[in-house]
Protein backbone atom coordinates (compact mmCIF):
# COMPACT_ATOMS: atom_id res chain seq x y z
CA UNK A 1 0.00 0.00 0.00
CA UNK A 2 1.63 3.34 -0.74
CA UNK A 3 1.42 6.32 1.05
CA UNK A 4 -0.27 9.32 0.14
CA UNK A 5 0.30 13.16 0.94
CA UNK A 6 -1.19 15.95 0.85
CA UNK A 7 0.82 18.90 0.40
CA UNK A 8 -0.29 22.40 1.71
CA UNK A 9 1.59 25.92 0.41
CA UNK A 10 0.26 28.77 -0.61
CA UNK A 11 3.65 28.64 -2.78
CA UNK A 12 3.07 26.84 -5.92
CA UNK A 13 7.16 26.44 -6.49
CA UNK A 14 7.04 25.18 -3.26
CA UNK A 15 4.66 22.77 -3.61
CA UNK A 16 6.27 21.55 -6.85
CA UNK A 17 9.37 21.33 -5.25
CA UNK A 18 7.85 19.41 -2.72
CA UNK A 19 6.42 16.91 -5.49
CA UNK A 20 9.21 16.28 -7.01
CA UNK A 21 10.82 15.21 -3.51
CA UNK A 22 8.64 12.51 -2.39
CA UNK A 23 7.64 11.27 -5.52
CA UNK A 24 11.17 10.08 -5.86
CA UNK A 25 10.25 7.43 -3.44
CA UNK A 26 8.08 4.92 -5.59
CA UNK A 27 6.15 3.80 -2.81
CA UNK A 28 5.17 7.37 -1.86
CA UNK A 29 2.35 9.33 -3.98
CA UNK A 30 0.68 13.04 -3.83
CA UNK A 31 -2.96 12.43 -3.16
CA UNK A 32 -3.73 16.05 -2.93
CA UNK A 33 -2.66 20.01 -3.18
CA UNK A 34 -3.90 23.10 -1.48
CA UNK A 35 -2.71 26.68 -1.57
CA UNK A 36 -4.18 27.66 1.85
CA UNK A 37 -5.78 26.28 4.93
CA UNK A 38 -9.65 26.20 3.99
CA UNK A 39 -8.57 24.49 1.32
CA UNK A 40 -6.50 22.17 3.13
CA UNK A 41 -9.55 20.92 5.05
CA UNK A 42 -11.82 20.23 2.13
CA UNK A 43 -9.06 18.52 0.82
CA UNK A 44 -8.21 16.26 3.39
CA UNK A 45 -11.86 15.22 3.59
CA UNK A 46 -12.03 14.00 -0.09
CA UNK A 47 -8.53 12.77 -1.09
CA UNK A 48 -7.60 10.84 1.96
CA UNK A 49 -3.94 10.87 2.66
CA UNK A 50 -1.89 9.32 5.00
CA UNK A 51 0.17 12.44 5.71
CA UNK A 52 0.26 16.05 6.01
CA UNK A 53 2.67 18.51 5.18
CA UNK A 54 1.56 22.01 6.42
CA UNK A 55 3.19 25.39 4.95
CA UNK A 56 2.89 27.75 8.80
CA UNK A 57 2.56 31.08 7.42
CA UNK A 58 -0.39 31.28 5.05
CA UNK A 59 -2.88 34.17 4.19
CA UNK A 60 -5.81 33.43 6.19
CA UNK A 61 -5.95 30.44 8.31
CA UNK A 62 -2.07 29.24 9.24
CA UNK A 63 -0.94 26.49 9.42
CA UNK A 64 -1.06 25.55 13.06
CA UNK A 65 -4.76 26.26 12.84
CA UNK A 66 -5.06 24.41 9.87
CA UNK A 67 -3.65 21.13 11.90
CA UNK A 68 -5.70 22.03 14.39
CA UNK A 69 -9.46 21.61 11.94
CA UNK A 70 -7.52 18.46 10.51
CA UNK A 71 -7.13 17.03 13.84
CA UNK A 72 -10.36 17.20 15.05
CA UNK A 73 -11.31 15.32 11.86
CA UNK A 74 -8.68 12.44 12.08
CA UNK A 75 -6.93 12.87 15.59
CA UNK A 76 -4.15 10.48 14.68
CA UNK A 77 -3.30 12.28 11.12
CA UNK A 78 0.33 12.62 11.26
CA UNK A 79 1.20 16.39 10.27
CA UNK A 80 4.59 17.81 9.36
CA UNK A 81 4.84 21.44 9.84
CA UNK A 82 7.25 22.93 6.90
CA UNK A 83 8.22 26.47 8.04
CA UNK A 84 10.89 29.19 6.99
CA UNK A 85 10.33 30.06 10.62
CA UNK A 86 11.11 26.67 12.42
CA UNK A 87 12.51 27.63 15.64
CA UNK A 88 11.69 26.27 19.50
CA UNK A 89 8.87 28.48 20.58
CA UNK A 90 6.77 27.45 17.33
CA UNK A 91 7.92 23.63 18.07
CA UNK A 92 6.32 23.95 21.23
CA UNK A 93 3.18 25.51 20.05
CA UNK A 94 3.01 23.05 17.02
CA UNK A 95 3.37 19.79 19.16
CA UNK A 96 1.07 21.12 21.96
CA UNK A 97 -1.70 21.09 18.93
CA UNK A 98 -0.48 17.56 17.95
CA UNK A 99 1.33 18.16 14.81
CA UNK A 100 3.92 15.52 15.21
CA UNK A 101 7.02 17.53 13.42
CA UNK A 102 8.43 20.82 12.46
CA UNK A 103 10.66 20.82 9.47
CA UNK A 104 12.69 23.71 8.12
CA UNK A 105 12.47 25.08 4.75
CA UNK A 106 16.00 26.16 5.67
CA UNK A 107 17.41 22.72 5.68
CA UNK A 108 14.90 20.44 4.11
CA UNK A 109 17.39 17.15 3.96
CA UNK A 110 16.48 15.91 7.32
CA UNK A 111 12.63 15.37 5.80
CA UNK A 112 12.57 12.37 4.41
CA UNK A 113 13.82 10.96 7.68
CA UNK A 114 11.33 12.20 9.48
CA UNK A 115 8.71 11.58 7.32
CA UNK A 116 10.09 7.82 7.45
CA UNK A 117 10.14 7.81 10.98
CA UNK A 118 6.40 9.17 11.38
CA UNK A 119 4.98 6.42 9.30
CA UNK A 120 6.59 3.73 11.08
CA UNK A 121 7.89 0.32 10.42
CA UNK A 122 3.81 -0.98 10.56
CA UNK A 123 1.38 0.02 7.53
CA UNK A 124 -0.18 3.43 8.19
CA UNK A 125 -2.48 2.81 11.07
CA UNK A 126 -3.73 6.60 10.08
CA UNK A 127 -5.51 5.73 6.93
CA UNK A 128 -7.33 2.87 8.81
CA UNK A 129 -8.48 5.10 11.50
CA UNK A 130 -9.77 7.68 9.04
CA UNK A 131 -11.85 5.09 7.05
CA UNK A 132 -13.25 3.68 10.56
CA UNK A 133 -14.47 6.77 11.06
CA UNK B 1 -7.40 78.79 16.50
CA UNK B 2 -5.32 81.25 14.37
CA UNK B 3 -3.25 84.15 15.50
CA UNK B 4 -6.57 86.60 14.25
CA UNK B 5 -8.84 84.80 16.60
CA UNK B 6 -10.66 86.58 19.43
CA UNK B 7 -10.59 85.53 22.99
CA UNK B 8 -13.66 86.15 25.45
CA UNK B 9 -12.78 88.84 28.01
CA UNK B 10 -15.49 88.35 31.43
CA UNK B 11 -15.65 92.10 33.25
CA UNK B 12 -17.37 91.21 36.52
CA UNK B 13 -19.02 94.17 38.58
CA UNK B 14 -22.49 94.92 40.33
CA UNK B 15 -22.17 98.68 39.05
CA UNK B 16 -23.51 98.97 35.61
CA UNK B 17 -21.59 101.94 35.01
CA UNK B 18 -18.15 100.83 36.32
CA UNK B 19 -19.04 97.71 33.36
CA UNK B 20 -19.32 100.54 30.42
CA UNK B 21 -16.04 101.72 31.79
CA UNK B 22 -13.84 98.75 31.76
CA UNK B 23 -15.90 98.24 28.07
CA UNK B 24 -14.77 101.83 26.85
CA UNK B 25 -10.83 100.62 27.77
CA UNK B 26 -10.84 97.54 26.47
CA UNK B 27 -12.59 98.12 23.18
CA UNK B 28 -9.48 98.82 20.87
CA UNK B 29 -8.22 95.69 21.83
CA UNK B 30 -10.62 93.79 19.32
CA UNK B 31 -11.54 91.20 21.63
CA UNK B 32 -14.76 89.67 22.91
CA UNK B 33 -16.05 91.86 25.85
CA UNK B 34 -18.84 90.26 27.88
CA UNK B 35 -20.29 91.45 30.83
CA UNK B 36 -21.91 90.29 34.65
CA UNK B 37 -23.37 91.84 36.61
CA UNK B 38 -22.68 89.42 39.67
CA UNK B 39 -20.74 86.48 40.67
CA UNK B 40 -23.67 84.02 39.95
CA UNK B 41 -23.68 85.57 36.40
CA UNK B 42 -20.41 85.60 35.91
CA UNK B 43 -19.93 81.77 37.31
CA UNK B 44 -22.92 80.92 34.53
CA UNK B 45 -20.87 82.84 31.42
CA UNK B 46 -17.29 81.09 32.55
CA UNK B 47 -19.43 77.52 32.46
CA UNK B 48 -20.32 78.33 28.85
CA UNK B 49 -17.67 80.28 27.33
CA UNK B 50 -13.88 79.75 27.06
CA UNK B 51 -12.43 82.75 28.66
CA UNK B 52 -9.36 84.14 28.78
CA UNK B 53 -9.07 86.68 31.35
CA UNK B 54 -11.43 87.21 34.02
CA UNK B 55 -11.83 91.52 35.17
CA UNK B 56 -13.39 91.51 38.70
CA UNK B 57 -14.41 93.59 41.38
CA UNK B 58 -13.57 92.56 44.79
CA UNK B 59 -16.54 93.61 46.65
CA UNK B 60 -19.51 92.66 45.30
CA UNK B 61 -22.96 91.73 47.03
CA UNK B 62 -24.00 88.27 47.25
CA UNK B 63 -20.62 86.71 46.16
CA UNK B 64 -17.71 88.68 46.67
CA UNK B 65 -14.48 88.48 44.27
CA UNK B 66 -12.44 86.71 46.57
CA UNK B 67 -15.07 83.65 47.32
CA UNK B 68 -15.71 83.97 43.09
CA UNK B 69 -12.13 83.32 42.71
CA UNK B 70 -12.18 80.49 45.05
CA UNK B 71 -14.75 78.99 43.20
CA UNK B 72 -13.66 79.32 39.45
CA UNK B 73 -9.86 77.94 40.50
CA UNK B 74 -11.62 74.72 41.96
CA UNK B 75 -12.78 73.91 38.60
CA UNK B 76 -10.40 72.37 36.61
CA UNK B 77 -11.20 73.95 33.42
CA UNK B 78 -10.19 77.13 34.48
CA UNK B 79 -7.42 76.28 36.25
CA UNK B 80 -5.32 78.46 33.75
CA UNK B 81 -8.12 81.13 33.68
CA UNK B 82 -6.07 84.71 34.36
CA UNK B 83 -8.20 86.13 36.68
CA UNK B 84 -7.38 90.37 37.13
CA UNK B 85 -8.68 91.97 40.68
CA UNK B 86 -9.96 95.33 40.56
CA UNK B 87 -10.79 97.32 43.97
CA UNK B 88 -11.09 100.79 45.17
CA UNK B 89 -11.07 99.45 48.72
CA UNK B 90 -9.32 96.50 50.59
CA UNK B 91 -5.60 97.71 49.44
CA UNK B 92 -3.22 96.76 51.36
CA UNK B 93 -0.76 94.08 51.17
CA UNK B 94 -2.52 91.74 53.25
CA UNK B 95 -5.51 92.27 50.83
CA UNK B 96 -3.29 91.96 47.83
CA UNK B 97 -1.64 88.57 49.04
CA UNK B 98 -5.37 87.35 49.50
CA UNK B 99 -6.03 87.92 45.82
CA UNK B 100 -2.86 86.01 44.79
CA UNK B 101 -3.41 83.26 47.16
CA UNK B 102 -6.96 82.60 45.56
CA UNK B 103 -5.17 82.70 41.68
CA UNK B 104 -5.15 86.09 40.58
CA UNK B 105 -2.61 87.13 38.60
CA UNK B 106 -2.75 90.86 38.76
CA UNK B 107 -4.34 93.20 41.50
CA UNK B 108 -5.30 96.98 39.96
CA UNK B 109 -6.32 99.53 42.56
CA UNK B 110 -8.96 102.40 41.65
CA UNK B 111 -8.25 105.13 40.38
CA UNK B 112 -7.53 102.80 36.86
CA UNK B 113 -5.09 104.13 34.06
CA UNK B 114 -6.53 103.26 31.01
CA UNK B 115 -3.50 102.47 29.04
CA UNK B 116 -2.24 100.10 32.39
CA UNK B 117 -5.23 98.23 32.22
CA UNK B 118 -5.33 97.89 28.27
CA UNK B 119 -1.86 96.34 28.57
CA UNK B 120 -2.40 94.30 31.82
CA UNK B 121 -5.34 92.94 29.68
CA UNK B 122 -3.62 92.42 26.47
CA UNK B 123 -0.57 90.40 27.94
CA UNK B 124 -2.99 87.69 29.28
CA UNK B 125 -5.62 87.70 26.17
CA UNK B 126 -2.59 87.09 24.12
CA UNK B 127 -0.90 84.32 26.33
CA UNK B 128 -4.40 82.60 26.71
CA UNK B 129 -4.16 82.47 22.98
CA UNK B 130 -0.51 81.36 22.16
CA UNK B 131 -1.32 78.22 25.01
CA UNK B 132 -4.33 77.86 22.78
CA UNK B 133 -2.15 77.38 19.67
CA UNK B 134 0.28 75.23 21.42
CA UNK B 135 -2.15 72.97 22.75
CA UNK B 136 -3.36 72.63 19.25
CA UNK B 137 0.02 72.41 18.11
CA UNK B 138 0.84 69.61 20.54
CA UNK B 139 -2.08 67.38 19.72
CA UNK B 140 -1.00 67.43 15.66
CA UNK B 141 2.60 66.37 16.82
CA UNK B 142 1.08 63.69 19.00
CA UNK B 143 -1.45 62.24 16.29
CA UNK B 144 1.16 62.64 13.74
CA UNK B 145 3.85 60.57 15.75
CA UNK B 146 1.41 57.88 16.59
CA UNK B 147 0.25 57.84 13.10
CA UNK B 148 3.95 57.41 12.17
CA UNK B 149 4.74 54.57 14.40
CA UNK B 150 1.40 52.93 13.55
CA UNK B 151 2.88 53.74 9.79
CA UNK B 152 6.34 51.98 10.63
CA UNK B 153 4.97 48.83 12.33
CA UNK B 154 2.79 48.07 9.39
CA UNK B 155 4.90 48.94 6.47
CA UNK B 156 7.57 46.33 8.91
CA UNK B 157 5.23 43.81 8.80
CA UNK B 158 4.57 44.38 4.97
CA UNK B 159 8.04 43.87 4.17
CA UNK B 160 8.73 40.84 6.20
CA UNK B 161 5.51 39.09 4.82
CA UNK B 162 6.88 40.29 1.00
CA UNK B 163 10.38 38.54 2.24
CA UNK B 164 8.92 35.85 3.46
CA UNK B 165 6.39 35.37 0.79
CA UNK B 166 9.00 35.96 -2.66
CA UNK B 167 12.80 35.22 -1.23
CA UNK B 168 12.18 33.09 1.30
CA UNK B 169 9.93 30.67 -0.69
CA UNK B 170 12.66 31.11 -2.89
CA UNK B 171 15.25 29.68 -0.72
CA UNK B 172 13.34 27.33 0.22
CA UNK B 173 12.55 25.75 -3.69
CA UNK B 174 16.71 26.18 -3.83
CA UNK B 175 16.99 24.15 -0.25
CA UNK B 176 14.88 21.33 -1.76
CA UNK B 177 16.24 21.08 -4.75
CA UNK B 178 20.00 20.77 -3.56
CA UNK B 179 18.80 17.62 -1.31
CA UNK B 180 16.99 15.95 -4.41
CA UNK B 181 20.82 16.61 -6.12
CA UNK B 182 22.22 15.71 -2.80
CA UNK B 183 20.72 12.21 -2.99
CA UNK B 184 22.16 10.92 -6.15
CA UNK B 185 25.42 13.23 -5.73
CA UNK B 186 27.76 9.69 -6.30
CA UNK B 187 27.04 10.23 -9.75
CA UNK B 188 28.60 13.96 -10.15
CA UNK B 189 32.19 14.53 -10.59
CA UNK B 190 34.18 14.71 -7.07
CA UNK B 191 34.26 18.38 -8.33
CA UNK B 192 30.76 18.92 -9.05
CA UNK B 193 29.49 17.13 -6.14
CA UNK B 194 31.59 19.50 -4.22
CA UNK B 195 30.28 22.53 -5.65
CA UNK B 196 26.91 20.93 -5.00
CA UNK B 197 27.32 20.57 -0.90
CA UNK B 198 29.10 23.95 -0.98
CA UNK B 199 25.62 25.15 -2.79
CA UNK B 200 23.78 23.67 -0.24
CA UNK B 201 25.47 25.59 2.62
CA UNK B 202 25.53 28.53 0.79
CA UNK B 203 21.43 28.32 0.66
CA UNK B 204 21.32 27.77 4.36
CA UNK B 205 22.64 30.75 5.22
CA UNK B 206 21.17 32.52 2.89
CA UNK B 207 17.87 31.55 4.18
CA UNK B 208 19.40 31.97 7.66
CA UNK B 209 20.15 35.55 7.16
CA UNK B 210 16.73 36.24 5.19
CA UNK B 211 14.93 34.73 8.31
CA UNK B 212 17.06 37.22 10.89
CA UNK B 213 16.10 40.43 8.64
CA UNK B 214 12.27 39.13 8.60
CA UNK B 215 11.73 38.35 12.24
CA UNK B 216 13.45 41.73 13.08
CA UNK B 217 11.41 43.84 10.74
CA UNK B 218 8.47 41.66 12.10
CA UNK B 219 8.05 38.81 14.16
CA UNK B 220 6.05 35.79 12.51
CA UNK B 221 4.98 34.07 15.75
CA UNK B 222 3.59 37.62 17.31
CA UNK B 223 0.59 37.79 14.89
CA UNK B 224 -0.24 34.07 14.45
CA UNK B 225 0.45 32.43 17.72
CA UNK B 226 0.99 35.80 20.13
CA UNK B 227 3.46 37.72 22.30
CA UNK B 228 5.02 35.16 24.67
CA UNK B 229 6.53 32.61 21.76
CA UNK B 230 7.25 35.71 20.09
CA UNK B 231 9.48 37.80 22.92
CA UNK B 232 11.30 33.91 23.86
CA UNK B 233 12.32 33.86 20.37
CA UNK B 234 13.52 37.42 19.97
CA UNK B 235 14.80 36.59 23.12
CA UNK B 236 16.80 33.30 22.19
CA UNK B 237 17.75 34.84 19.08
CA UNK B 238 19.16 38.03 20.37
CA UNK B 239 21.06 36.11 22.97
CA UNK B 240 22.91 34.21 20.16
CA UNK B 241 23.78 37.19 18.33
CA UNK B 242 25.13 39.58 21.02
CA UNK B 243 26.42 36.91 23.72
CA UNK B 244 24.31 38.63 26.42
CA UNK B 245 22.36 35.88 28.37
CA UNK B 246 18.22 36.80 28.78
CA UNK B 247 16.19 35.35 31.36
CA UNK B 248 12.51 35.96 30.25
CA UNK B 249 9.69 35.27 32.88
CA UNK B 250 6.35 36.03 31.33
CA UNK B 251 3.02 34.95 33.19
CA UNK B 252 1.64 32.09 31.10
CA UNK B 253 -2.39 33.43 32.28
CA UNK B 254 -1.72 36.12 29.42
CA UNK B 255 -4.00 35.40 27.02
CA UNK B 256 -3.99 37.26 23.45
CA UNK B 257 -4.04 41.00 23.56
CA UNK B 258 -5.52 43.60 21.48
CA UNK B 259 -2.52 43.37 18.40
CA UNK B 260 -1.75 47.00 19.11
CA UNK B 261 -0.73 46.63 22.44
CA UNK B 262 1.04 43.05 21.10
CA UNK B 263 2.94 45.03 18.76
CA UNK B 264 3.93 48.08 21.47
CA UNK B 265 4.93 45.54 23.78
CA UNK B 266 7.16 43.81 21.54
CA UNK B 267 8.52 46.77 19.98
CA UNK B 268 9.44 48.26 23.69
CA UNK B 269 10.85 44.89 24.20
CA UNK B 270 12.94 45.08 21.52
CA UNK B 271 14.76 48.37 21.96
CA UNK B 272 15.29 47.89 25.69
CA UNK B 273 17.37 45.05 24.50
CA UNK B 274 18.96 47.19 21.89
CA UNK B 275 19.96 49.54 24.71
CA UNK B 276 21.65 47.08 27.14
CA UNK B 277 23.75 45.26 24.37
CA UNK B 278 24.61 49.21 22.85
CA UNK B 279 25.16 50.64 26.37
CA UNK B 280 25.14 49.29 29.15
CA UNK B 281 28.07 46.33 29.03
CA UNK B 282 25.71 44.02 30.96
CA UNK B 283 26.63 40.07 30.27
CA UNK B 284 22.41 39.54 31.40
CA UNK B 285 19.27 40.98 30.65
CA UNK B 286 15.80 39.68 32.44
CA UNK B 287 12.06 40.55 30.75
CA UNK B 288 9.59 40.18 32.76
CA UNK B 289 5.87 40.63 31.85
CA UNK B 290 2.77 39.90 34.96
CA UNK B 291 -0.43 41.44 35.61
CA UNK B 292 0.18 43.95 38.29
CA UNK B 293 -3.58 44.35 38.89
CA UNK B 294 -6.96 43.46 37.42
CA UNK B 295 -6.13 45.98 34.32
CA UNK B 296 -2.58 46.22 34.35
CA UNK B 297 0.41 44.67 32.98
CA UNK B 298 3.83 45.42 34.26
CA UNK B 299 6.68 44.60 31.59
CA UNK B 300 10.23 45.02 33.80
CA UNK B 301 13.31 44.91 31.50
CA UNK B 302 16.33 44.83 33.65
CA UNK B 303 20.03 44.80 33.35
CA UNK B 304 23.30 44.46 35.60
CA UNK B 305 25.34 46.75 33.28
CA UNK B 306 27.04 50.12 34.25
CA UNK B 307 23.71 52.67 33.96
CA UNK B 308 22.75 55.00 32.03
CA UNK B 309 25.82 57.94 32.39
CA UNK B 310 25.09 61.23 34.44
CA UNK B 311 25.61 62.85 30.90
CA UNK B 312 23.56 61.24 29.02
CA UNK B 313 20.65 60.76 32.16
CA UNK B 314 20.82 65.21 32.36
CA UNK B 315 19.79 64.82 28.02
CA UNK B 316 17.40 62.33 28.95
CA UNK B 317 15.61 64.23 31.79
CA UNK B 318 15.95 67.70 29.81
CA UNK B 319 14.11 65.45 26.79
CA UNK B 320 16.93 67.38 24.38
CA UNK B 321 18.42 64.32 23.10
CA UNK B 322 16.11 61.44 23.80
CA UNK B 323 17.18 60.08 20.91
CA UNK B 324 14.55 58.18 18.73
CA UNK B 325 14.57 54.75 20.92
CA UNK B 326 13.57 55.97 24.06
CA UNK B 327 11.06 58.90 23.34
CA UNK B 328 9.67 56.07 20.69
CA UNK B 329 8.65 54.14 23.93
CA UNK B 330 7.32 56.75 25.37
CA UNK B 331 4.75 57.66 22.56
CA UNK B 332 4.05 54.19 21.91
CA UNK B 333 3.15 54.33 25.61
CA UNK B 334 0.95 57.13 25.66
CA UNK B 335 -1.16 55.61 22.76
CA UNK B 336 -2.25 52.98 25.31
CA UNK B 337 -2.65 54.96 28.13
CA UNK B 338 0.50 53.56 29.69
CA UNK B 339 3.68 54.89 31.49
CA UNK B 340 7.46 54.67 31.20
CA UNK B 341 10.16 54.67 34.07
CA UNK B 342 13.66 54.32 33.81
CA UNK B 343 15.80 53.67 37.42
CA UNK B 344 19.29 53.48 36.79
CA UNK B 345 22.53 53.36 38.92
CA UNK B 346 26.27 51.78 38.49
CA UNK B 347 24.52 48.32 39.31
CA UNK B 348 22.34 48.71 36.42
CA UNK B 349 19.13 49.83 34.60
CA UNK B 350 15.62 48.89 34.65
CA UNK B 351 13.08 50.14 32.70
CA UNK B 352 9.35 49.55 33.89
CA UNK B 353 6.49 49.96 31.99
CA UNK B 354 2.81 49.63 32.84
CA UNK B 355 -0.13 49.12 30.38
CA UNK B 356 -3.50 48.58 30.55
CA UNK B 357 -4.49 45.46 29.59
CA UNK B 358 -6.60 45.60 26.40
CA UNK B 359 -7.69 41.60 25.50
CA UNK B 360 -7.88 40.96 21.69
CA UNK B 361 -11.48 41.76 20.68
CA UNK B 362 -11.27 38.19 18.84
CA UNK B 363 -9.37 35.66 20.88
CA UNK B 364 -7.65 32.85 19.58
CA UNK B 365 -5.04 32.25 16.58
CA UNK B 366 -5.76 34.10 13.41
Amino acid sequence: MRTRFLIVDDNELVRQSLRTVLQANPEWEIAGEASNGQEAVEVFQTSRPNLVILDFQMPGMNGIETARRILEIAPAMPIVLFTQHASLELEKHALSVGIRSVVSKTDTFPMVGIIEALLGPSELPAAKEQKDK
Amino acid sequence: MNEQQKVNILMVDDQPAKLLSYEVILKELNENLIKAHSGREALDLLLKNEIAVVLMDVSMPELDGFELAEMIRQHPRFQKTAIIFISAVHLTDVDQLKAYQRGAVDYISVPIVPELLRAKVSVFADLHRKTRQMEVLNRELRSLSARLIAMQDEERRRIARDLHDSVGQLVATLSMNNGLALMQVEKLTPPAGEALRQNTELVKQLSKEIRTISHLLHPPLLDEIGLLPAIKLFADGFAERSGIQVAVELSPELGRLAPKVEISIFRIVQECLTNVYRHSGSKTAAIKIWPSDEKMLTLQVCDQGKGIGVERRASMSSGTNNGVGLSGMRERLRELGGTLEIQSNGNGTTVTAVIPETTAATVGVS
